[in-house]
């Protein structure tokens, strides 16, 4: 009896369930919102842009680092152009410096071809009648002959000009030509009296090929460049000098000793060095030249003191670092010192009361009780500074342009140049999105590394409550 | 050692928290700092240690005087009542660092939170850390950090408010007894009238910042000064009936009930108008002079059950009684009150 009871419960609870699918009609609003999926449609307009503007980004900059895409090849496909420097790889890459030869010659053929050009653009019909019934098929070496050759005709052309002029209908040459396809530039070779086999026939397509092809030569030309070397040293320099006395170093020290003040000048400290951040960067750049620039005012402050007016930023490469650290550095610091700050703030003050209950001074309070509890803003700062500093030129563009001589140019920018922009207009997409690429890697290495330093997993530990 | 207060006086800004607060703690003994929220009994506290500097006044431990000692010198222990334990420090780390501030030698540190970890009980989690204790385990590290440098005085502000029922009882005595083996003075902030009852040899209780009554737990339950301690200390609370004095008796005015009092007080404050106070245990069936009245409320404690009566003016008397009582909701009774426990008060309610 009570089974039964408890069955037909059941029973009315399902039909009640069941009842509920036969309800009124939801419109399509209301369907998504009842909907399992209802995160995934609210993100679909984020994934859309970070589809768009990142994923799409990396996988491209990791294919075009295989590539060697430029300005010269363009990034759709090439064409097919036989001139002096594919003759010369031919020789160089092929080893067929004979067939090069040949092909590099302009002949002249009296053909059909020629014969009706020259008739349609004027010349006289009886000079043609009687140059193909005597020349045709014929093919002259060198144009003196096929000159030689015309002149002895019965309706040769009044003067020289005018020859030189008919002769010019017969010139046959592959040399500089673009042809679109493969079987076109062949078809011309085999036309010009040249027959090719398999093996040429590949080699000629190599050479003259004049779109992009995918390659590793990206890597082993940046192993090689003694430049290479020097920007990766500027670049780790750069990173680790500022993350280490500004981003972090300085930030906590801004975070800190604002803990210990007052509300009032703690806010006005805090929003004094939140500035440099707000302000425009090009601006921001344009002060720091005023201040280095050689009427600008350290040069007046030192003039009285006998010290020559120079370009403080760009005078030597020391210099050009103190500014460019500085630079960075004073923009950075603020990002750091308001996470310290919020960070120390989340500690309870019990904490602090307990510890000077305890005995510890400030030095020791900030050994024992601040720091530690920083660890975890400490490492996410690091990593997220590591990365932007890794990737960020626009104060070196800005600034220095990697100057003087290249002493300052990081990875970032020399990839800019590379790739973006550089004097010469000669644009090395596929370097360029190797130098990427190689970012890219070292970023993740970098975060993976970090978070083994930091003993990550016991910072995120569940707790073993009893 | 002995704590005495003098003219303490405490402002936040142009708030004064208290106000010229005499005190004295006598040497080994723990008094209760009792009183509702606000009334200034945790900032008393934090003067004691040192973190609130005070604004007039002096602070002695035994003879030295330190008011102006700084709170890493003056040696106190304190339990706070979110315990405080540094989060990223095992237990035992968090028991020897004020030993490790000290620069006392490692062996040194091992043995004394060794020792102190086996009074308190908590020699197997010494290598745990906080995160992974329940609260009552907390609360003993708490305890064992604010004794292993061997304070003069132990300050608790309401140790025993994050625990639930079962461990604040435990702990309760827990605290009592290493209080008693320690031989330490001792300061309790709770607003826990129980607590305070329990634990501690006398209870200061204080309004508004300053000190009502100080006295011991059972005298100040006796023998209230004002109907502020009556009210706050016993569970369930005192009734009051407010009325006349006239010929020697208390007129509740809605009955007419006379009620005798002590004759001599009722002589001298004849016609006067007063409130009484009747504990729940002194109102009770075929007991004294009897009111009538019906039950409103009725509250079972298990062992006990709560009876609110009320009279036809809407007063209530509060009743506790055994098993056997066997009145309802609605039932009219007839029950008496235990004249000579009357506590009578005036009109400014102070105690006659």
């Amino acid at each position: 009896m009570v089974n039964t009871t408890i069955e037909s419960t059941t029973d009315q609870v399902v039909k009640a369930r069941i009842g509920r699918s036969t309800g009124p009609q939801l419109n399509w609003l209301q369907k998504i919102g009842n909907s399992k999926y209802l995160g995934l449609y609210l993100l679909a307009p984020a994934g859309i842009f970070v589809l768009l503007f990142f994923v799409i980004p990396v996988l491209l900059t990791g294919v075009f680092g295989f590539t060697n895409m430029s300005t010269a090849t363009g990034i759709t496909g090439g064409a097919y152009l036989a001139n002096q420097s594919s003759m010369q790889a031919l020789g160089d890459r092929h080893d067929m410096a004979a067939l090069a030869e040949q092909i590099n010659q302009v002949v002249y053929t009296i053909d059909e071809t020629g014969l009706t050009t020259a008739r349609e653009a004027g010349i006289s019909a009886a000079t043609l009648m009687e140059l193909r019934a005597k020349f045709l098929g014929q093919s002259f070496d060198n144009r003196r002959d096929a000159e030689r050759a015309i002149k002895k005709l019965n309706n040769r052309p009044a003067n020289t000009r005018a020859l030189k002029v008919l002769v010019k209908y017969f010139e046959r040459s592959v040399i500089n030509t673009r042809y679109d396809s493969k079987a076109e530039i062949l078809a011309a070779i085999d036309g010009f009296g040249v027959s090719l086999t398999p093996e040429q026939q590949a080699a000629i397509i190599d050479v003259t090929y004049t779109g992009w092809v995918f390659s590793t030569n990206n890597f082993k030309r940046m192993i090689s460049l003694p430049d290479t070397k020097k920007t990766l040293i500027n670049t780790l320099f750069f990173v680790f000098t500022t993350l280490i006395l500004f981003n972090v170093g300085f930030a906590l020290v801004l975070a800190v000793s604002t803990h210990y003040m007052d509300a009032g000048p703690a806010g006005f400290f805090r929003s004094v060095w939140l500035l440099p951040r707000i302000t425009p960067p090009v601006l921001y750049v344009l002060m720091w030249k005023w201040l280095a620039w050689d009427t600008g005012f350290i040069s007046i402050i030192l003039g009285p003191f006998g010290v020559e007016p120079k370009n403080w930023l760009l005078d030597s490469p020391t210099n050009a670092w103190t500014f460019i650290i500085l630079i960075n550095g004073m923009v950075g610091a603020s990002m750091g010192m308001l996470i310290f700050s919020s960070a120390i703030k989340a500690i309870p003050s019990s904490l602090f009361y307990a510890s000077e209950v305890d005995g510890a001074t400030r030095a020791q309070q900030i050994r024992h009780i601040i720091l530690p509890q920083l660890r975890f803003p400490i490492l996410f700062i690091t990593c997220y500074q590591t990365l932007s500093l890794l990737t960020s030129f626009e104060y070196f563009l800005l600034a220095t342009e990697g100057g003087p001589g290249g002493s300052t140019e990081v990875w970032a920018l020399s990839t800019y140049f590379k790739a973006l922009n550089n004097y010469a207009g000669a644009l090395e997409y596929g370097y360029g999105a190797a130098l990427a690429l190689v970012l890219v890697v070292v970023g993740v290495v970098l975060s993976i590394l970090y978070l083994k330093l930091f003993d990550f997993k016991t910072l995120t530990a569940a707790p073993k409550i009893e | 050692m002995r704590i005495l207060l003098e003219n303490f006086t405490k402002k936040f800004g142009d708030l004064t928290i208290i106000d010229g607060m005499d005190l004295e703690v006598h040497d080994g003994e723990m008094i209760a700092l009792l009183g509702g929220s606000g009334c200034g009994k945790s900032t008393t506290l934090f003067a004691i240690c040192g973190i609130h500097k005070v604004n007039g006044g002096r602070i002695f431990f035994g003879d030295h005087d330190v008011t102006n000692v700084t709170t890493q010198e003056r040696n106190v222990g304190v339990v706070f009542q979110s315990f405080a334990l540094y989060p990223h420090m095992t237990v035992e780390n968090n028991i020897g660092f004020p030993l490790k501030l000290r620069k006392e030698s490692t062996g040194d540190i091992k043995r004394k939170v060794g020792e102190i970890a086996e009074m308190v009980h908590i020699e197997a989690l010494l290598q745990r850390r906080p995160g992974e204790l329940s609260g009552g385990q907390q609360q003993r590290v708490a305890l064992a950090r604010a004794l292993v440098r061997r304070p003069d005085v132990l300050l608790l502000d309401e140790p025993l408010a994050n625990l639930d029922a079962t461990l604040r009882l435990e702990m309760r005595s827990e605290i009592r007894r290493i209080q008693h083996e320690t031989g330490i003075t001792a300061v309790l902030v709770t607003h826990d009238q129980t607590e305070a009852m329990s634990m501690c040899d006398r209870i200061a209780i204080m309004d508004a910042g300053k000190i009502v009554q100080i006295t011991e737990p059972k005298d100040m339950y006796d023998n209230p000064v004002s109907d502020f301690v009556a009210g706050f200390l016993g569970s369930p609370p005192i009734a009051f009936l407010s009325g006349k004095i006239e010929d020697g008796h208390f007129i509740e005015p809605s009955t007419k009930t006379k009620i005798p009092l002590d004759h001599e007080m009722a002589k001298s404050n004849n016609g006067r108008t007063v409130s009484i106070g009747i504990r729940p245990e002194y109102f009770q069936p075929n007991n004294g002079t009897a009111v009538s009245g019906k039950v409103s409320f009725i509250e079972s404690q298990g062992r006990e059950t709560l009876y609110n009566v009320m009279l036809p003016d809407g007063k209530i008397l509060r009743s506790i009684q055994g098993e056997g009582s066997v009145a309802k909701i609605g039932d009219t009774v007839e029950w008496g009150i235990n004249a000579p426990k009357i506590l009578v008060f005036d009109e400014d309610g102070k105690r006659i």
